[in-house]
């Protein structure tokens, strides 16, 4: 009897330290309760029913513990984004921070060129949650290792959110534009090459971001993004896109505005069919308007073990002779008036029979094809060169989900006939 | 939403709602990891079972596990034979963009634990919210490998 007191005593003492060693008092109450049955049975007792209840309150502060049922929950007709009627009234946390991030490593083995590997890219995620309603949500991207060896260092996306209902919020700062695929789900655990496609580097131009406000929000099985934006400034535009033009909120020219919209449409569970649209003059203050439009289409649908993604994109630009012109672009090397491209991809995760475990092999293959200078000005010319199509075979394998090794191999071609072939090795994490 | 108004939710007015709490053995622990596939370490079980006129109608356990750094808390109904009802989510840390829509947990309506109970089968992942899916998917397992190994009382 004075030992299971002096259990209990213990373990009440030991009250402040729950949260840190629950599993231990789950132990001990195990072991005081496999005790209190044999002596209940050997000897019934009004003390040990007793003891029996405390060892019940312990157990349901423990629960309330692990459970987090201490916290302060939201208040009762609170109605919250994206929930149905039973789960409307969530139970939040306090205000606070959250972290995550993820990060690339590269190795490519290329034709006639030397090879490298690379630290590519390595982004930490910070999120603070002012309220349930109010969300900054942020992404620091550190590109290539070393800022004194080609590295950058920027800010990826900063952006407060503002929910108001399911159907309507508001996002404000500097924000992803909602086209394509890969721009607003580029970690290397979503998609399968160790490369981005080029057709969503060059055509869309991936990743990119710009200031700007706008609303997005689900309607039913539908989501939608609108947002005003800083435009792209055609200063940096050339022969291979307009990727150089993109302004990523870095003391952005707002002279020319753009509007990007996005509409997805989910049919069933785990597949997506969507489009968005672009268009924004890139002058900037220049003498002409040079208006960038920039539409595509994309689908992304995981079927048991089978995924498989597609996207087609075109752009043009208006005024591209003037652009040429401001830009000291001649001949070959001028901006292309159309440009566009497509990819299609298939994966099948092999690791699918044994549906236990979380390892996944996926062998896949894409085929994209993508040309920046579809048309040029009159009195310019095309580069074959920029005309390309690249075929990528290869396996990306997760041992868990968070973390991703991808080999593959890459055949090059373009109209000139010179394209260079070349394999490469990736390895990605997220958390 | 708090652990009596899941429990209300989770089952029809008028059910009696009993608390249980069992404490597993090692050899119940290690057939219910084997059960699930997972490694957890839970040997304290609190489980509410709802009864009426006509005998228990359900059980509610209730997990809080990590989805990307943060956790969530989750309640997952079963039946007595040992198939879902229902998932309620009470409480989630990460960002709103992360949160598993209503119309995706109700893939696990109806499932039982079986090997069609994976991402890699019959429950459709979550586009950009990979982890998210994972999260539910694992409790749902954990929590149907519990109640087998203890039972139905």
């Amino acid at each position: 009897m004075r030992l299971v007191a002096s259990v209990l005593l213990a373990l009440t003492a030991s009250f402040p330290l729950f949260a840190q060693d629950a599993n231990d008092l789950e132990r001990r109450l195990r072991e005081l309760e496999q005790k209190i049955s044999q002596m209940q049975a050997a000897q019934p007792s009004n003390d040990l029913t007793e003891i029996r209840r405390q060892i019940e309150i312990l157990g349901q502060e423990i629960e309330s513990l692990k459970t987090r049922q201490t916290e302060k929950p939201a208040a009762a007709d609170e109605v919250q984004f994206g929930l149905g009627a039973a789960a409307s009234k969530v139970y939040r946390s306090a205000p606070g921070v959250s972290f995550g991030g993820y990060g690339e490593f590269l190795y490519q083995n290329l034709e006639e060129r030397t090879d490298n590997a690379d630290a590519l890219r390595a982004i930490l995620y910070t999120g603070y949650k002012f309220s349930d309603r109010v969300i900054l949500n942020s992404e620091i991207e550190y590109e290539h290792a070393n800022t004194e060896r080609n590295g950058e260092v920027e800010v990826e996306f900063a952006y407060l959110d503002y929910l108001i209902d399911p159907k309507v919020n508001v996002r404000t700062g500097l924000m992803l534009m909602p086209l394509g695929i890969t721009n607003e789900q580029h970690e290397p655990t979503a998609f399968l090459a160790a490369r981005r496609t080029q057709v969503e580097s060059r055509i869309i131009p991936t990743t990119w971001s710009e200031l700007g406000a706008g609303v997005f929000g689900d309607i039913g099985r539908v989501s939608y993004r609108a947002y005003v934006t800083t435009g792209l400034s055609s200063a940096g535009f050339s022969a291979t896109g307009v990727r150089n033009g993109r302004q990523m909120g870095s003391q952005a020219k707002a002279d020319d505005l753009a509007f990007v919209g996005r509409l997805d449409w989910q049919p069933i569970e785990g597949t997506i069919l969507g489009g968005s649209a672009y268009s924004g003059n890139s002058g900037q203050d220049a003498a002409f308007g040079g208006r960038v439009t920039i539409a595509e289409i994309h689908a992304d649908a995981k079927y048991r073990a089978f995924s498989l993604r597609a996207l087609a994109s075109r752009g043009t630009i208006d005024d591209a002779a003037a652009v040429n012109d401001a830009n000291h672009l001649t001949g070959s090397g001028s901006v292309g008036e159309s440009f566009g491209g497509w990819y299609l991809e298939g994966g099948y995760d092999v690791a699918s029979m044994f549906p236990r475990g979380e390892l996944s092999v996926t062998p896949f293959v894409r085929y994209e094809d993508y040309d920046t200078q579809r048309k040029v000005p009159t009195g310019f010319l095309r580069n074959p060169a920029n005309d390309q199509n690249i075929l990528t075979i290869g396996v990306a394998v997760k041992p868990i989900p968070q973390t991703v090794i991808k080999v593959d191999w890459q055949d090059v071609d373009n109209a000139a006939g010179t394209g260079l072939n070349q394999w490469n090795i990736g390895v990605g994490y997220i958390f | 939403m708090t652990q009596p108004q899941a429990l209300a939710a989770a089952f029809p007015p008028g059910a009696k709602v009993t608390r249980q709490t069992v404490f597993l053995t090692p050899e119940q622990l290690s057939a219910a990891r084997q059960e699930s596939g997972l490694e957890f370490d839970d040997r304290m079980i609190v489980r509410y079972s709802a009864g009426t006129a006509a005998g228990v109608i359900g059980y509610a356990y209730f997990d809080t596990h990590r989805v990307r750094t943060l956790p969530e808390t989750v309640m997952v109904v079963v039946t007595a034979e040992g198939k879902i009802v229902k998932i309620d989510i009470l409480s989630f840390d990460e960002p709103p963009d992360y949160f598993p829509k209503p119309r995706w947990i109700d893939q696990f309506r109806g499932r039982k634990l079986d090997d069609d109970l994976s991402l890699k089968r019959a429950i459709r992942p979550i586009s950009g919210a990979s982890l998210s899916g994972r999260a539910i998917l694992n409790a749902s397992r954990k929590v149907l490998a519990i109640h087998k190994v203890i039972g139905a009382r």
